[in-house]
């Protein structure tokens, strides 16, 4: 056989085996065999000495052309062997993504908790400083300060628990207005403030009533404060609250702190105002009592009620939780079964 | 109180349904809601009895013919008692509806056709308690000849439509129809008419029987009396009782519904004796002795030196504003009438007439003020009301214990001032118009304003009173929506809520819920948990054991709650809360109010799934997270964890308080199993940190520092050391003689048991040792870590493994 034909076998053979093989280590086998310094191709190449020397570089060429052949053919075998090998691994590692995961639980801030941050984040936007104020408090500021004296039957309304005869727990986070009023230098600027907190009456726990809950009240002291002003900013946080399609209306009360006082109603949410169970069927559900700061209250904190002039509210953050939720028994905030809490998640 | 607006119409004109009327007068005054009796009622009309016969089969059913104004008398049966021929009576024809959904028809009763049923005034709709007694048991019988078959409705009022008003403290005014009328007239710009009482000049004379005598003028501003001579006690006429029983008033005598009439009319109570019962002629308005007893018909009541009393002489008349005896009540043979309008003080009326649980329409009124301008003629309304419905010869003048002459409130503003406290621009004019509905006189002087106020609005005192009426009834619903317009501020939070928020962040963010809890404990849960030996601090007069106390630890309320859970099989649970404790010094009223993060941790923190294998929480779960917040407040501190067997409640070996540079600000461990048992929790642990001591340390000054350049280098030292010999005192005492190189130590185990002496555990450590400017030698370390070896042998006596 001429080395022309035997390395034309060569090559034939070589590529053949390279197709049939199945495992890598057969290729790097094949590839050191037919390649290798000490292979049938080096072997073959030592009979060029017999071959004539006008044929040599043709026959040099086809030594290149048959090693070239062979790597490629060894290559694109190990290309598909490997693609099968990974296509195997990845069906070996294929999961059951239904399963359910490892629980990475983060807690639920509680939602009275996150109803009061909302209202206070809305107030902080529009300047208000956030102070809470004390929970056991001097009759002084719970109620003379709020032009509620002593014999005053508002003192009816809100029956007390006392500590001594100058000392209660508070029963409304307006007895931070007079301590308030009194600390803020006026030269600096308005008092805006809102004060959260708890407050406790002397009412047996039911569905609706609790002897400790919260109140957040809102004071601002500046020249010019206005009816207008209370209106418009109660009505912005309604709608920030209850939903931005929300509208308020003023109702006529009574509140010895304030004069003028109302009563504040937001339209239903539930049913936009046609009437529905939520809304007792009159389109409107009360949500707050506001008012103009009483000029006794601006007088006792020293401030001269020709020159200034106030507004105050007070909310219930039961109140405005219950509503938004439907949640049908106060009782539940303060029982902190977690599956109740935890079903807040995120709301706010 | 409830505004009938057929009484109204004698006032004002009515144009609008009852529904708009409520709904209009809750947006500019009072909270109001529509009332319409009888709206079910139909086929009531009046009957004529013309013959009653003892039913055939019946002991105490008659069988009565009744002319209902058809050709032909109906044959009803009935078994009321009083049931008579030539009675006019109520008749429920065939197919009438009456309250309750109860539907008449006609039938036969033990044989006897029935068509239809005479009627009592309970079956009507007029409650058994506001209907006259006669009739309780019985059928109604009308006084007076009626038509036969005409609608018996508005004869007895059964379908009157009233304005139900629910009013606040200062709007007392409208507790009588024509302070009503005032107010529902000014919503709908119509000025009310009434009429002066006159009395027949004939009848009056100069004359009193009895003297009076008010020894507390200060609390009883005004004391009037008359008396009526030689009068025929009868019933009242039907228009009157009709509005009595629609005012949850029971007629009574034409004399005392006279004095209720009249206290629905005016907002003024009134009260009658009988002057022929009163044991003296001298009376007397003054504070009772103890011991005093007031008669009722029900019993006695005990009265004290703080109950305003009226008497004759030793006889106990009444409860001045509140309630009168049964000593001189005016009955059917009353001959002789003395008739009271007094003002009495609202505190004293209030106390009064709760102290003895007699709250009620008079007692109400006073507490909440009457107008003192109409005392006078709302006494002589009554005589003439009683004049006009009783036989009456002589009717005294006023006599009068007590007079003080009610003067009209002048209240000074300004028009442009009221206009800035509404936000509004509304003309002089406008303004001035808004008070004359009111019926507020008004004099102008360019801006300034100076109104009259009558004596029948006493709420108003000041200018901004004016505000408020002016901007109701202009409308609320006119304003504009405007914020503040001042200077900007800056908003937010003290630094002290701040950091808790942060705090709050962080418990969270592991997985702890957050809880709420009432600060009012039991004894037992205030003892529980006096980590500060810090006196209690009581409630006056609590309402239970379980709230009497201010709490002094959150701790209580977080076992609660995870007892409430676990009851629940909600077994695995992480909760927190930030609230404050009270502590108070002896000595001191007032407790001081620290605020507390407290959390509690029970069950597993991993749990058992597919994948994971459960976890319980144990000290050093919990310890993670409470350094972890330690970290999170930046103060520039040293925090240590010292063993504690101190706390009663708490696991005597695995509990530790937490120390903030040496001072106590908190604890952690696991509730002492017998606590635990008595409370139904599993294995519970919790930590409390009073946040107030935290935020007053100093913060740390962070200056950055690049990332290290040079490699560390490590070793790990494994030592045998005895079992008392704390982990904090080995890597103390490794940081000391470590040298300024060595920049971490890390115990990566702990072992005890098999292999180990007993008395012994064997701890490994692993020591980090970099220099932030250079490469670290061999030797460098080498020599380091001998010195720390050589120490902890010296120190501790431990075996260097
Ligand atoms: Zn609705």
């Amino acid at each position: 056989m001429s080395l022309n034909d035997t390395l034309k076998n060569l090559r034939a053979n070589g590529i053949d085996e390279a197709k049939r093989a199945e495992r890598l280590q057969e290729l790097n086998d094949l590839r050191v065999n037919l390649l290798g310094k000490k292979g049938p191709i080096t072997k073959a190449l030592r009979g060029m000495k017999d071959v004539p020397a006008e044929e040599r570089p043709e026959i040099g060429t086809l030594a290149n052309n048959v090693k070239n052949d062979i790597q490629a053919a060894i290559e694109e075998k190990m290309t598909e062997l490997n693609q099968k090998l990974v296509a195997k691994k990845l069906e070996e590692e294929t999961i059951d993504v239904t399963l359910p995961a490892t629980k990475q639980t983060q807690g639920t801030k509680h939602i009275l908790n996150q109803t009061i941050e909302d209202i206070e984040q809305f107030f902080i936007g529009l300047g208000y400083e956030v102070a809470s104020g004390y929970e056991v408090e001097e009759d002084h500021y719970n109620f003379e300060r709020l032009n509620i004296p002593k014999d005053h039957p508002a003192r009816d309304m809100q029956d007390t628990f006392y500590l001594s005869d100058e000392l209660l727990m508070r029963t409304q986070t307006s007895a931070q207005e007079g301590r308030d009023m009194e600390a803020h230098d006026f030269s600096k600027g308005p008092l805006k403030m809102i004060s959260p907190g708890v407050v406790y009456r002397r009412d047996d726990d039911d569905a609706t009533h609790s002897h400790q809950f919260h109140q957040i009240e809102g004071l601002v002291v500046d020249k010019n404060i206005s009816m207008a002003d209370l209106k418009g900013t109660l009505d912005a946080l309604c709608r920030h609250v209850f939903g931005a399609d929300r509208e308020i209306r003023f109702r006529p009360s009574y509140f010895p702190f304030t004069e003028p006082s109302v009563e504040v109603d937001v339209s239903c949410f539930n049913c936009g105002g046609e009437g529905c169970r939520i809304c007792k069927y009159t389109g409107w559900i009360e949500v707050l009592g506001a008012g103009l700061t009483h000029p006794n209250v601006l007088t006792m904190s020293g401030i001269d009620p020709n020159e200034y002039s106030a507004m105050a509210f007070g909310l219930g953050p039961e109140r405005f939780a219950m509503l938004k939720y439907g949640i049908n028994d106060i009782r539940d905030f303060y029982l902190n079964d977690v599956r109740f809490l935890e079903q807040f998640k995120g709301v706010n | 109180m409830k505004i009938s607006v057929n009484w109204l119409k004698e006032y004002i004109p009515v144009n609008h349904t009852v529904e708009e009327m409520a709904n209009k007068i809750s947006l500019t005054g009072i909270e109001s809601g529509p009332v319409k009796l009888g709206e079910e009622l139909t086929n009531l009309v009046v009957g004529h009895i013309t013959s009653v016969v003892p039913h055939p089969d019946s002991d105490h059913l008659k069988v009565c013919q009744v002319d209902v104004g058809e050709s032909e008398d109906i044959q009803i049966v009935c078994g009321a008692p009083n049931v008579a021929v030539g009675q006019y009576v109520i008749v429920a024809l065939h197919g009438a509806q009456l309250p309750g959904g109860v539907k008449i028809k006609r039938g036969k009763l033990r044989g006897q056709e029935s068509n239809g049923m005479i009627c009592g005034l309970d079956e009507v709709g007029v409650p058994t308690q506001y209907m006259p007694k006669e009739f309780e048991n019985g059928i109604y019988v009308f006084d007076e000849p009626q038509t036969p078959g005409d609608a018996v409705y508005d004869l007895l009022g059964l379908k009157d439509q009233m304005i139900d008003i629910d009013i606040t403290p200062n709007r007392a005014d409208t507790l009588g129809m024509r302070g009503a009328a005032w107010e529902i007239g000014a919503t709908y710009n119509e000025k009310p008419t009434f009429t002066k009482p006159e009395l027949a000049a004939d009848k009056v004379k100069d004359m009193s029987d009895v003297t009076v005598d008010v020894a507390e003028k200060k609390l009883v501003p005004d004391y009037l009396l008359r008396e009526l001579k030689d009068v025929t006690v009868g019933k009242s006429p039907l228009w009157m009782q009709r509005r009595l029983w629609n005012q949850n008033i029971r007629p009574v005598n034409s004399i005392i519904d006279a004095a209720n009439y009249v206290m629905i009319e005016y907002g003024q109570p009134i009260q009658t004796f009988d002057l022929d019962k009163l044991a003296a002629q001298n009376l007397t308005v003054k504070f009772a002795n103890d011991g005093d007893k007031l008669k009722l018909a029900d019993g006695e009541k005990d009265l004290t030196h703080n109950d305003l009393v009226i008497v004759a002489g030793d006889q106990i008349l009444g409860l001045a504003g509140v309630q009168n005896s049964i000593e001189a009540t005016v009955d059917e043979n009353t001959k002789n009438v003395l008739v009271e309008a007094g003002v009495f003080d609202g505190a004293s009326v209030r106390k009064t007439a709760q102290r003895h649980d007699l709250r009620g329409d008079a007692s109400n009124r006073f507490e909440k003020g009457v107008d003192n301008g109409i005392v006078d003629e709302a006494l002589t309304r009554v005589a003439q009301l009683i004049d006009q419905t009783t036989t009456v010869k002589e009717i005294s003048n006023v006599i009068t214990g007590n007079f003080t002459k009610a003067e009209p409130t002048i209240i000074k503003g300004s028009a442009s001032h009221i206009n800035r406290l509404m936000g509004l621009d509304l003309a002089t004019d406008e303004i001035v118009a808004i008070l004359d509905r009111l019926g507020f006189n008004v004099d102008v002087n360019g801006d300034a304003l100076t109104v009259t106020i009558p004596t029948r609005r006493w709420d108003m005192e000041i200018e901004a009173d004016l505000v408020e009426e002016v901007n109701r009834i202009y409308g609320y619903e006119n304003l504009p929506n405007t914020l503040p317009a001042g200077m900007e501020t800056r908003g937010g939070y003290d630094p002290k809520r701040e950091l808790a928020n942060k705090l709050r962040d962080i418990l969270l963010g592991e997985g702890m819920d957050e809880v709420i809890n009432f600060s009012l404990l039991s004894k037992q849960e205030v003892e529980d948990f006096n980590i500060d030996n810090s006196e209690f601090t009581k409630l006056l007069h609590p309402m239970t054991e379980d709230h009497e106390y201010l709490r002094n630890s959150l701790i209580p309320g977080l076992v609660r709650n995870v007892a409430y859970n676990q009851a629940r099989k909600n077994d695995d649970l992480k909760i927190f809360e930030h609230a404050r404790v009270f502590q108070r010094v002896t000595g001191q009223d007032r407790p001081s109010e620290i605020t507390y993060l407290s959390g509690a941790i029970s069950g597993n923190v991993v749990t058992d799934s597919w994948n994971t294998t459960a976890q319980p929480v144990d000290f050093y779960y919990v310890k993670g997270i409470v350094e972890e917040l330690l970290a999170f407040t930046n103060a520039d501190a040293e925090f240590t964890f010292v063993a504690t067997s101190e706390y009663e409640n708490m696991h005597p070996g695995q509990t530790a308080k937490i120390l903030a540079n040496g001072q106590v600000i908190g604890l952690i461990g696991k509730l002492h199993p017998n606590y635990q048992t008595a409370h139904n929790v599993k294995d519970t642990f919790v930590f409390e940190l009073n946040v107030d001591m935290l935020f007053d340390l100093n913060a740390k000054s962070v200056k950055a520092q690049t990332a290290p350049k040079y490699p560390s280098i490590s070793r790990d030292l494994a030592i045998l050391v005895a079992k008392n010999i704390e982990n904090g005192q080995i890597v103390a005492d490794i940081f000391a003689n470590g040298g300024k190189y060595l920049k971490d130590v890390n115990i990566f185990d702990v072992y005890e048991g098999k292999n180990i002496k007993p008395n012994h555990k064997s701890l490994g450590y692993h020591l980090e040792f970099q220099n932030p400017n250079d490469t670290l030698t061999d030797d460098e370390v080498e020599k380091a870590f001998s010195l720390v070896k050589d120490s902890l042998a010296q120190k501790f006596n431990v075996e260097i493994r």
